[in-house]
């Protein structure tokens, strides 16, 4: 078996159980905080045999809405701090200022501590993507507020970008750009 | 004794079998969360007409509570609404020696101020030689006989009381195959 599958496998198990716990306790701490009552069905319908019934229908999208909020923000936070962590430690690399600055800010070992690599940012923007797509067909759906759903789709463009940046840099690694270094 | 290049050649082979195993998996990994997230979106369902929920059904404050449990020859028990008043209880009767048993069911709740008249109907899909019956507050009743012939059962509730409900099977021989059994809860 390739290294690369296995690594896969072992980084994407934990943007999949935070998908699912983010949605999760999202959904039961709205619950809980606002004492709303709730029943736990088992109606046979398409796929799925299990669902959650809430009494009202701006209960539903309340919570609903707040509960992919705190999926997307938790997949979204973390891949963009992965994101900020290795463009920075390139920026460091090759820009004497930066590096000024990230001592000044006492954020050296922040950087040089634990680098992200590009597969590891690759597997989180997929499943920010997928959390986005669910949200905005939610929000298109009418079952999740129209400003979450925009969120949603801002930060994964915002990680998208930055996995096209991750890329640049790590092409760059490999293929060295000729206006910055002289062979002559 | 295992040369090097055997040992290459199994580790090889075992790849060869275990890769396309562990892409499925990658993709189970992406699948599971969206199909997980997808289903705990939660839908709007007003309290009142909650009929099908984890075995508990409620009508006009009667509430009928399925007991559930486990029991040598009861299981896959089912309670849900059929139509506006009644409720229709399933069970599967497994094959059995001759012998009488019993078993609590249900638990049926009158929550108005007013008596309510419960009808019970049940047999099973196909006729044996067992005698099915209820029994409610210590009163035996007859639901099937010997012949496969079906009885009404009629009990009246009486307000702010709660019956325990027994389903009861007797056969005088032994039983070696599976049945069905149905019951239609009458409320009036």
């Amino acid at each position: 078996m390739s290294n690369l599958l296995k690594k896969a496998l072992k980084l994407s198990l934990l943007p999949a159980i935070l998908m699912i716990a983010g949605k999760f306790f999202g959904l039961f701490v709205l619950i809980a905080f606002y004492s709303i009552q709730f029943s736990v069905g088992n109606e046979i319908s398409g796929i799925f045999s299990t669902q959650i019934f809430l009494p009202t229908s701006e209960t539903t999208l309340f919570v609903n809405s707040l509960s992919d909020l705190a999926m997307i923000s938790i997949l979204g936070i973390s891949t963009i701090y992965m994101i900020l962590q290795t463009t920075l430690l390139q920026s460091t690399k090759n820009n004497p200022r930066t590096i000024a600055k990230v001592v000044k800010f006492n954020m050296l070992k922040w950087i040089t501590s634990k680098t992200s690599t590009f597969l590891q940012i690759f597997i989180w923007t997929t499943f920010v993507v997928i959390s986005s797509i669910i949200t905005i067909t939610n929000s298109l759906q009418g079952d999740t507020y129209l400003w979450v759903g925009i969120s949603a789709g801002v930060i994964s463009l915002l990680c998208i970008w930055g996995l096209i940046k991750t890329f640049e840099i790590e092409t760059e690694k490999i293929y060295p750009s000729s206006s910055k270094h002289s062979y002559f | 004794m295992i040369t090097k290049n055997n040992q290459s050649k199994v580790r090889s082979f075992s790849g060869k079998i275990l890769e396309p195993l562990a892409l499925g998996l990658l993709a189970l990994l992406f699948i599971i969360p969206a199909l997980t997230v997808m289903n705990l979106k939660p839908l709007t369902k007003d309290t009142k007409d909650f009929s099908n929920v984890l075995g508990v059904t409620t009508n006009s404050q009667i509430i009928v509570d399925l007991i559930g449990g486990t029991h040598e020859i009861l299981s896959v028990e089912k309670i849900y609404k059929d139509g506006e008043s009644g409720y229709r209880y399933g069970t599967l009767l497994a094959q059995r020696d001759s012998d009488f048993y019993s078993k609590p069911i249900l638990q049926i709740t009158n929550n108005t101020n007013e008596e309510k008249i419960l009808t019970f109907l049940g047999s099973t899909l196909h006729p044996t030689q067992s005698k099915i019956g209820l029994i409610i507050n210590d009163q035996a009743y007859g639901l099937q006989d010997s012949t496969g012939q079906s009885e009404l059962v009629e009990i009246l509730l009486k307000p702010r009381v709660a019956y325990d409900i027994y389903l009861t099977v007797e056969n005088t021989v032994d039983i070696q195959f599976s049945e069905e059994f149905e019951m239609k809860i009458g409320i009036k």
